[in-house]
C-alpha cells in the first residue's frame, strides 16, 4: 500500500474534529487536573508556595530523581478519622440515595401518569429550583430548620409541639438537605424511563389477571430498573463527596469525607493529604461509576 | 369440515347467545365512539368486527376486555353482567395488536404470567406452558427474550400467552396486522385450527376484509360506532346491505338504476350507463322512478370481444387497463360515458389466443341473479 500523501488531511477531517472535542475537553479539564492531584498526593508538605515538595528533582545527572512517598496514604489509614469519614459518607450517601429513590420514584411516577398537558408543567416545577443558586437553597433550609425557624414556628403555632425540634446541626438536617437538593437528579432519569413505558403492557398484565398493585411490582418496577440505576448513581456519586450540605446544615459530629477534605485543604493547608483523600474518594467511587456505566450500556443494547 | 358448514347457532332460536352486547354506548367527551350498539355472539363463534379505522371496533373490543368503561348499556357473558367487572377479574383474555409481550421476561415466563396470577401449583403451570409452547410450535424458544424473536414468533407467543388461561372468550386486536402477507395467510389457518381445537369463542378486530372473510363464522361490519350488517362472510359478500358495505368488502362495480317495476325476469331498472333496461332477479319493494343502485362483483362480469347472443344486461366499452394477477386478470373497461368498470377473468389457458388487450372493444354481460340491488 502506498503512503497516503493526504495522510494529515485524512486525520484532520471534520468527523475526527467533532469526535476530538469531548476528548480534548476531558483531557484538559479532567485528566490533567487529575494527574496534578495525583502528583501532589505523593508529595510532602513544606512551607513554601505551593505548599508541597516537587515530585521530580533535577540534580546533576541528565535524568531527574523521583521523590514520591506513600506516606500520605498510609497516614489516612493510621488515623481512624479518615476511615470513619469515608464510612460515614458511604452510609449517608447510601441512606439518602434510598430515601431519594422512594420519594423520587413516586414523584416521577405521578408526573409520568399525569394527563399529557400537565406533564410539562409538573416537570418544570421539578426543575425550577435549579434557577436559584444551590448555595442559597441550602442556606434557606437553615431558616426553615433552625430552632426559631419556620418549621418550628409553624408546628408550635398549630400546637403539634410545645418546644422547638432540634433538627438544625444534626444528621437529619443533612439528610433533608441532601434529599431536597438531589431529588431532581433522581426524578429526571426515572421520569424519562417511566414516561416511555408501553402502557399496553399494564393492560396485558391486568388482562392476564394481575391486580394493579401487583402489576406495578412485576411489570413497571422491573422495566424501570435502568431509570432507577441512573437516578441512584446520579445521587450516590456526588453525595459521597458532598461538602456544602454537611457544612451548613450538619453539626460537628456529622462526619463526611468532603468536609474532611475541605478542612485539610483550607484549614490545615495540607495539600498532599487533601489530595490523597481526594484520590482515595475517587478510587471508592470508581466501583459505582463503573457499575453505572455497565447499566447504561445494558440499557442501550 | 361438514360440521363447520352447519355451524350457525344464530339461526337457531333455542340457542342462547354467549356474549350479549345490549344497547351499549361509549362516549369520549363529546365524541360518540359506540352508538347504542346491540349484538349477540354465540359460543365457539369466530366473530370478526370489521370496519375502517375510527369506526369503533377497537373500542368495542376494549369494552369487552374491560379497558373502557361503558357509558350506557351492558355486556353479558354467559348470562352474567360483566359491565362493572374490572379487567383482571374477567374470564376473558386478549391478544394485543402490539403483542404487549413483557420485554423483561422469557417466552416461558410470558406464557406463565397469567397462570401465576391464579396461584396454580408450579407443576401445573409448567405443564400448561409446555402445552402452549407445543401448540404454537415454539418449544425451542422457551428461554428467549421477546427482543430475540421474529414478528411471527412474537405473534405466536402473544397467542399462547392469551390462551394459556383457557379463557372463555379470546379477543384479538388486529392479531396479524404486523405480519407479511404469506405469514398472515398461514397464520389465519392456524388460528382457525386452534380455535376449533380449543373450542374458544374468538372475537377479532380487523380492518383487513380478506382476513375477516377467511377466518370468520360471522362478520359485523361497523361504521361510525354502528353495526351496519352482521352476517356470514358469504352473505356479506353476495348480499351486502348497502353501497358502503358492498364497497368495503371486496371489489365492486356500483351502477345507478331507476326502478321501472317487475316483470317475469325480475326487477327492471333503467341504467344510464347502458342506456337501456337491465334486469335483476331480486325483488325490491319500491315505487316506479325510485332511484337505486345495483352492484356487480368484477368476477361476475363476463368480458368478451364477441357480442353476446342475448341482448340484456350488456355494457359496451374499451379496455383501458389490465392488471395481470397470475391466476386471473383484472380488466378496467371504460364505458362510452367515461365510467370505468372492473371485470375479472380467470386465466384458464396458458396460450395467448383470444387474448384481450388494451383498446379492445369489449362487451360486459352479467346474469340477472349476479347483480345485487341496493336501496341505499
Amino acid at each position: 500500500m502506498q503512503t497516503n500523501p493526504n495522510f494529515f488531511k485524512s486525520i484532520f477531517n471534520g468527523r475526527n474534529a467533532v469526535i476530538a472535542i469531548p476528548y480534548i475537553w476531558l483531557l484538559l479539564l479532567f485528566l490533567l487536573p487529575f494527574i496534578y492531584v495525583l502528583k501532589i498526593s505523593f508529595a510532602e508538605t513544606i512551607y513554601a508556595r505551593p505548599p508541597y515538595s516537587p515530585l521530580l528533582i533535577w540534580g546533576d545527572s541528565w535524568l531527574p530523581s523521583i521523590k514520591a512517598s506513600f506516606d500520605n496514604y498510609l497516614f489516612l489509614f493510621s488515623d481512624s478519622l479518615y476511615i470513619k469519614a469515608y464510612l460515614s459518607s458511604l452510609k449517608i450517601a447510601f441512606i439518602s440515595t434510598i430515601l431519594t429513590l422512594i420519594i423520587g420514584y413516586s414523584i416521577a411516577y405521578s408526573v409520568a401518569r399525569a394527563p399529557t398537558r400537565w406533564r410539562g408543567i409538573l416537570l418544570m416545577l421539578v426543575i425550577l429550583p435549579f434557577w436559584t443558586s444551590f448555595l442559597i437553597r441550602v442556606y434557606a433550609w437553615i431558616g426553615i430548620l433552625k430552632t426559631e425557624g419556620l418549621l418550628n414556628l409553624a408546628l408550635m403555632s398549630i400546637g403539634i409541639i410545645e418546644k422547638p425540634l432540634m433538627i438544625m446541626n444534626t444528621d437529619l438536617a443533612v439528610y433533608i438537605g441532601i434529599i431536597y437538593s438531589y431529588l431532581p437528579f433522581m426524578i429526571l432519569p426515572l421520569y424519562a424511563n417511566l414516561e416511555k413505558m408501553d402502557m399496553s403492557l399494564l393492560e396485558a398484565a391486568a388482562d392476564l389477571g394481575c391486580r394493579p398493585f401487583k402489576s406495578f411490582w412485576t411489570v413497571t418496577v422491573p422495566l424501570s430498573i435502568p431509570g432507577i440505576m441512573a437516578g441512584c448513581f446520579l445521587v450516590f456519586i456526588p453525595v459521597m463527596g458532598e461538602f456544602v450540605i454537611p457544612d451548613l446544615l450538619g453539626g460537628s459530629e456529622t462526619l463526611m469525607i468532603g468536609k474532611v477534605l475541605w478542612t485539610e485543604f483550607f484549614y490545615n493547608r495540607d495539600w498532599p493529604v487533601a489530595s490523597a483523600v481526594a484520590i482515595l474518594l475517587l478510587a471508592i467511587l470508581i466501583v459505582p461509576i463503573m457499575l453505572y456505566q455497565r447499566s447504561q450500556e445494558k440499557a442501550i443494547s | 369440515m361438514s360440521e363447520n358448514i352447519q355451524f350457525s347457532p344464530w339461526l337457531d332460536s333455542s340457542q342462547k347467545p354467549y356474549i350479549q352486547i345490549q344497547n351499549v354506548t361509549k362516549r369520549f367527551g363529546e365524541f360518540t365512539a359506540i352508538d347504542n350498539l346491540t349484538l349477540d355472539i354465540y359460543k365457539n363463534e369466530f366473530f370478526s368486527l370489521l370496519g375502517p379505522s375510527g369506526c369503533g371496533k377497537t373500542t368495542l373490543l376494549r369494552m369487552l376486555a374491560g379497558f373502557e368503561k361503558i357509558t350506557h348499556g351492558k355486556i353479558l357473558l354467559d348470562g352474567e353482567d360483566i359491565s362493572e367487572i374490572p379487567p383482571h377479574l374477567r374470564p376473558i383474555n386478549m391478544m394485543f395488536q402490539s403483542y404487549a409481550l413483557f420485554p423483561h421476561m422469557t417466552v416461558e415466563k410470558n406464557i406463565a404470567f397469567g397462570l401465576k396470577q391464579d396461584n396454580l401449583p408450579s407443576n401445573e403451570i409448567d405443564q400448561r406452558v409446555e402445552e402452549m409452547l407445543e401448540l404454537v410450535e415454539l418449544t425451542d424458544f422457551a428461554n428467549r427474550k421477546p427482543n430475540q424473536l421474529s414478528g411471527g414468533q412474537s405473534q405466536r407467543v402473544a397467542l399462547a400467552r392469551s390462551l394459556a388461561k383457557r379463557p372463555k372468550l379470546l379477543l384479538l386486536d388486529e392479531p396479524l396486522g404486523a405480519l407479511d402477507k404469506r405469514l398472515r395467510e398461514q397464520t389465519q389457518f392456524e388460528l382457525m385450527d386452534i380455535q376449533e381445537k380449543l373450542e374458544v369463542t374468538f372475537v377479532i378486530v380487523t380492518h383487513d376484509q380478506e382476513e375477516a372473510m377467511t377466518v370468520s363464522s360471522r362478520i359485523g361490519v361497523m361504521d361510525s360506532g354502528n353495526l351496519v350488517q352482521v352476517a356470514t362472510p358469504a352473505e356479506i359478500y353476495e348480499a351486502p346491505i348497502n353501497k358502503d358495505v358492498a364497497d368495503f368488502i371486496g371489489d365492486v362495480n356500483i351502477l345507478k338504476g331507476i326502478y321501472k317495476g317487475q316483470n317475469k325476469v325480475g326487477t327492471q331498472l333503467f341504467s344510464e350507463d347502458s342506456n337501456s333496461i337491465v334486469y335483476a332477479t331480486q325483488d325490491v319493494g319500491a315505487s316506479v322512478e325510485d332511484e337505486m343502485w345495483f352492484a356487480i362483483r368484477p368476477e361476475k362480469l363476463e368480458i368478451s370481444k364477441v357480442a353476446p347472443s342475448d341482448d340484456h344486461n350488456i355494457l359496451k366499452g374499451t379496455i383501458e387497463d389490465i392488471a395481470y394477477g397470475g391466476s386471473f386478470s383484472t380488466y378496467h373497461v371504460k364505458l362510452d360515458n367515461g365510467r370505468i368498470l372492473k371485470a375479472i377473468r380467470a386465466n384458464r389457458e396458458r396460450t395467448k389466443e383470444h387474448h384481450l388487450t388494451w383498446d379492445d372493444e369489449v362487451y360486459l354481460q352479467w346474469a340477472p341473479h349476479s347483480a345485487v340491488v341496493l336501496l341505499s
